[in-house]
């Protein structure tokens, strides 16, 4: 397999760059004088996207996130808007621009599957308006994490497009990789080095070297035929017995967009706020209808549902798969459930 | 609806759940202006009679004296509600559920002949309940989406679902996956905000299990953790062995 870059004379953007490694706080804090910067810090062992810039320091070398950068586009808990008597009003505001700084490639193709999802039939506006005003600073993997499987969907470990920048630790300095006018502009604010076009070859390095650090792989050869023809494979009722319903796989996962939408009124009755919070297919309630009717009442049909989508029903509505290989439901699910596994044991691995 | 009146009735229990209440200062006022806390013996000294629209009872039952107070309020209540996992399932009180009365009178008490101490039951095991606000204490949030669920004649939306959804959406460090501690958030129903773990504490199963909870699965996980049989056994039974879903978690292994 061959680096994922652009052959030198077709780059839109010719310039490359030399970011120093001792120059990135203050490469972050220069942007965070003009626009709202997220980037990876340390949370006890673990790692979050938070606000950067004063103090905080970046972690680039983590290894991923508890939640996926989509918290900044699509909120855990959001106020949709407001009402009283007299009508309604948007939340909607003016979004300041923000950058995510130091996303993984998994996560970039995940924001590509919740632009189409947020976009295609309806458009959601409380998506788009942060997504339209969000730039981002992508960082290539060179130690991918031992639950990532990215390399076998072809999301990960390197990019190829998707990004403003793009950075990628060659050792002594990030390389950086301009893919986008906005990207253009943020290099010249900044005046970074200059890199000689030889810097392509050390991040070719860089990359056969992380291809050969995976542990995990999904096989995704004959995978639709696979699963249509073992929705009554044993394994499901093994699952049912073992899987929770904590619905933590679908609070972490990078891809996941249903959410439930609540009411909360003030104590006045007359006027209260509509507020959308992160939904899960894996908790009993998800699938309840009205006079209390259930349509995915067995913890089997869940834990079904969230592999047959994530892996079979994204694919004719988004024209890819609805699993980019970040490893973070395998990470978080304390029966150590693993869909590369379920996949390999359905293979009769 | 005019304002409903509300009785507040206490049977085994610590008093928390009605301290929730009277620790709910901001929202105190806004409470009073919306009900009538008609029969309040912890917060009042004039107290109305009944009947009343809404009965909060705290507290678990544990002698024959409960039992009548309970089958009163029951009748005088137009709705009663389980204030409190004491209330809903036994709570803390049903710890003793274990252990013969005899013995438990006698460690407790000077003189066990006065007493005439029964199973530690939720009320549910006596009366018809029209809610339940889980918690141990009982969440003042809650309750407020309970009365405003009353005044509107709609079913408030009271969490159904497990505590790791609430930690999860907060970004707390997973105390189970990342620290090796084990937590009963996954079975225990939210609501509460996952309060322990935003604190660095495992949950304790404070507020009784989720809707779909998976108890012997999660025993089995305790188990290759390295808890004793004995462990696992009182972390299930510690607020709510007396439901179906913890017991069978405490009794698996
Ligand atoms: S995290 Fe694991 S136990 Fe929890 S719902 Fe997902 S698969 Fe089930
Ligand atoms: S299904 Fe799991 S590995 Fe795939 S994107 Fe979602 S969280 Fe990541
Ligand atoms: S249905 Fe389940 S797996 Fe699919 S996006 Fe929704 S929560 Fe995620
Ligand atoms: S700390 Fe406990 S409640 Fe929170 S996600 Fe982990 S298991 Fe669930
Ligand atoms: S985290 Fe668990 S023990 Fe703590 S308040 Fe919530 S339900 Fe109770």
């Amino acid at each position: 397999m061959s680096v994922p870059v652009m052959k030198v004379t077709e780059m839109k953007w010719p310039a490359l760059s030399l970011l120093d490694k001792d120059g990135i706080a203050e490469f972050a804090e220069n942007l965070a004088e003009r626009y709202l910067v997220f980037g990876p810090v340390a949370k006890g062992s673990e790692y979050v996207f938070a606000p950067v810039g004063k103090g905080e320091v970046l972690e680039l070398n983590y290894h991923t996130t508890i939640l996926p950068p989509k918290k900044l586009l699509h909120q855990p808990f959001e106020v949709l808007f407001s009402f009283h008597e007299d009508g309604i009003q948007e939340n909607i505001v003016e979004q300041p621009k923000q950058i995510i700084f130091g996303i993984h490639p998994c996560d970039v193709h995940a924001i590509q599957i919740l632009d189409k999802a947020y976009s295609v039939e309806y458009e959601d506006p409380y998506y788009m308006n942060k997504r339209k005003n969000t730039l981002i600073i992508a960082l290539n993997c060179s130690e991918p994490a031992e639950t990532c499987f990215c390399q076998s969907l072809g999301t990960g470990p390197f990019l190829k497009d998707g990004y403003d920048l793009l950075l990628t630790d060659i050792g002594e300095a990030y390389l950086v990789e301009v893919g986008s006018e906005a990207g253009m502009e943020l290099v010249e604010a900044v005046n970074l080095r200059p890199a000689a076009r030889v810097a392509l070859v050390e991040k070719q390095k860089v990359y056969e070297n992380a291809r050969r650090k995976f542990r995990k792989r999904l096989l995704t050869q004959g995978l639709h035929e696979l699963l249509e023809s073992n929705f009554r494979h044993p394994i499901w009722e093994k699952l049912k017995e073992e899987c929770l319903a904590c619905g933590s796989c679908t609070m972490v996962c990078p891809t996941c967009f249903c959410y439930n939408v609540v009411d909360k009124l003030d104590l006045s009755l007359k006027s209260g706020k509509r507020t959308r919070e992160w939904d899960s297919c894996m908790l009993l309630e998800y699938a309840q209808v009205a006079l209390g009717h259930n349509f995915r009442k067995d913890r089997d049909a869940r834990v079904k549902q969230r592999i047959y989508h994530k892996l079979l029903y994204y694919e004719p509505q988004f024209g890819t798969l609805g699993c980019v290989g970040c490893g973070r439901c395998i990470k978080t699910c304390v029966k150590k459930i693993d869909i590369t596994d379920v996949v390999s044991r359905i293979r009769g691995e | 609806m005019s304002k409903p009146k509300i009785a507040i009735y206490k049977m085994s229990s610590c008093a928390g759940c009605q301290l929730e209440i009277l620790n709910f200062e901001p929202m105190l006022l806004d409470l009073l202006g919306a009900v009538d806390l008609s029969y309040f013996v912890m917060a009042k000294r004039e107290n109305e009679e009944g009947p009343y629209d809404i009965g909060l009872v705290e507290g678990a039952i544990t002698c024959g004296e409960e039992i009548s107070r309970l089958k009163k309020a029951r009748q005088q209540c137009r709705m009663l509600v389980a204030f409190g996992s004491c209330a809903c399932y036994g709570g803390l009180p049903s710890i003793k559920n274990w252990t013969s009365e005899r013995e438990i009178e006698e460690r407790v008490y000077p003189q066990p002949h006065l007493l005439e101490s029964t199973t530690a039951y939720g009320i549910d095991h006596y009366v018809t309940v029209d809610a339940y606000l889980k918690g141990c204490p009982a969440s003042r949030e809650e309750l407020l989406e309970f009365v405003k669920g009353v005044l509107l004649g709609i079913k408030p939306y009271l969490r159904p679902h497990s505590v790791c959804v609430e930690c999860k959406l907060h970004e707390n460090v997973c105390l189970f996956t990342s620290q090796g501690k084990v937590c009963m958030g996954p079975v225990t129903t939210a609501g509460c905000g996952a309060l322990c773990p935003a604190n660095n504490k495992p949950c304790e199963g404070c507020r009784g299990p989720a809707n779909d909870a998976n108890t012997e699965s999660l025993a089995r996980t305790f188990d290759e953790y390295g808890l004793h049989r004995s462990d696992v056994v009182r972390l299930f039974r510690k607020f709510a062995g007396m439901t179906p879903e913890f017991s069978r978690g405490a009794e698996v292994l």
